[in-house]
């Protein structure tokens, strides 16, 4: 059966369960749930309704979502944005949770994160600009 | 300076064919020519010009450029020194630079977004043609879009920086382009920083529009429907395609559209915008909004503040 990202984004629930149910763990936060092998790490949090990573456009394209793998096989789903994910860092075991599914359990660090525009000025936290910024370079590498 | 409206947008797509099925069969656009570096030009079925959408293989998501039409070639001519004296650098790409199209004016915004103007494309039609036309053609597809209506653009700003790229673009529409402001939204302890502007040179309630972010890139492009259950047939378009919607069918405060947002299978947002808003004319006062109701701005129904709509663009 051929899956591909955006099917398994949207039909979370409607596959049947794969006998293989690794399990992912975000590190920082010490949350983990089941991820079917044929869903990315993302959707199978979304499914059910977990929390942990940063949920964006879920198509490899905004980089929010991003997390270095330091346990665990991954298998790719599809494209990922070189604007988030350069080749050095993807050696190293950063990726885009949208884009890949568990082969194995699987142990990640959150690394993006979404960055408080029109919400930050609008919450009045005229601190964090700067911070926004900092971050963004991290990103952006 | 007689710009008429958006021309086309040229987006950075990861997967083409999963691009072709999505602006083809959910949105319904036609594709009309490539070229022979593999770029896609597709139209909506009520657009006459041969092309609104670019789509580009590229190894990220995100706006190449984005284009508006002026009137006559004498514009884009009397438009160049316009732009340089402004404080901009601006480039004429000879005719045929993109197929079928004209001259054109090339320079970046202040936000660093690449703007184009062209005054000649080559028109192909309707889908139901100029003589005694039905109102649509049986050949829609999709959510049978219209036509591209507009694009948001992200601009970075920081106001403790010094850094405010909303605002000067908006002076730059203003000053050189002659669009006009219909909205915006004002922030800060003296509510006279601009963090998001929408702007206006047609009679729709944006051409374009503005926001502030860490840095610049595309929030989306919207492609314009007649009524509110189109976009909730869109919205059904969409779940049969298994698309992932942003924001499910609800209605804007800022520009009192209707909408849906939604993610092409590379991550750039799309927006399907129903409903005339209103008319948008250089007289009109301008609406402001301010920072402790921008929640109802954005989504005029729950008032939420919604992080992801804001913060996730390419």
């Amino acid at each position: 059966m051929r899956i591909d990202a955006a099917t398994c984004e949207n039909q979370c629930g409607d596959a049947p369960a794969s006998s293989l149910q690794p399990t992912v763990t975000v590190a920082c936060s010490g949350e983990s749930y089941l991820c079917r092998g044929d869903e990315s790490l993302l959707c199978g949090m979304l499914r059910l309704g977990r929390k942990g990573i940063p949920v964006g456009c879920t198509n490899g394209g905004c980089g929010v979502c991003k997390v270095r793998v330091t346990s665990g096989r991954v298998r790719q789903l599809g494209a990922i944005s070189r604007a988030h994910v350069s080749v050095e860092e993807e050696a190293t075991g950063y990726t885009l949770a949208c884009r890949m599914a568990p082969e194995t359990d699987v142990i990640l660090d959150v690394v993006g994160k979404l960055h408080r525009n029109l919400t930050r000025t609008a919450a009045g936290r005229s601190e964090l600009p700067a911070a926004a910024r900092n971050d963004h370079g991290r990103d952006e590498r | 300076m007689n710009v008429m409206r958006i021309g086309h947008a040229s987006l950075k797509v990861m997967d083409m064919d999963a691009a072709l099925q999505h602006y083809g069969n959910v949105l319904g656009m036609q594709v009309t020519t490539k070229d022979a570096d593999g770029r896609v030009y597709l139209k909506c079925w009520d657009e006459w010009d041969k092309y609104s959408l670019i789509l580009t293989a590229s190894d990220r998501a995100g706006l190449d450029h984005v284009a508006y039409k002026v009137r006559a070639e004498s514009d884009l001519d009397a438009l160049l020194p316009k732009i340089e004296a402004w404080g901009i650098k601006a480039t004429m790409l000879p005719a045929g630079s993109l197929p079928d199209t004209g001259r054109m004016l090339q320079f970046n915004l202040p936000s660093g977004h690449e703007m184009r103007l062209f005054a000649t494309k080559e028109q192909v039609g309707t889908e139901v043609g100029s003589l005694n036309p039905d109102p649509w053609p049986d050949s829609i597809r999709g959510a049978g879009v219209h036509w591209l209506d507009h694009t948001l653009l992200m601009c970075e700003m920081n106001p403790e920086a010094g850094v405010n790229t909303v605002a000067d673009n908006t002076r730059f529409m203003e000053e050189v382009l002659d669009f006009w402001l219909t909205e915006h939204v004002l922030v800060g302890p003296d509510k006279n920083i601009q963090a998001a502007t929408w702007m206006a040179c047609s009679t729709t309630p944006h051409d374009i529009a503005f926001v502030g972010g860490p840095r610049s890139g595309l929030h989306h492009i919207a492609f314009f429907l007649d009524s509110w259950h189109d976009v909730l047939k869109a919205a059904d378009v969409m779940a049969k395609n298994k698309v992932r919607i942003d924001v499910a069918p609800t209605r804007h405060g800022i520009t009192r559209g209707e909408t849906i947002y939604f993610f092409d299978p590379s991550g750039n947002r799309n927006e399907t915008f129903a409903g005339l808003g209103y008319l948008a004319q250089r007289d009109r006062p301008v609406t402001v909004w301010s920072e402790d109701r921008l929640g109802s701005g954005i989504f005029n129904h729950t008032g939420d503040l919604v992080a992801s709509f804001t913060e996730v663009y390419t």
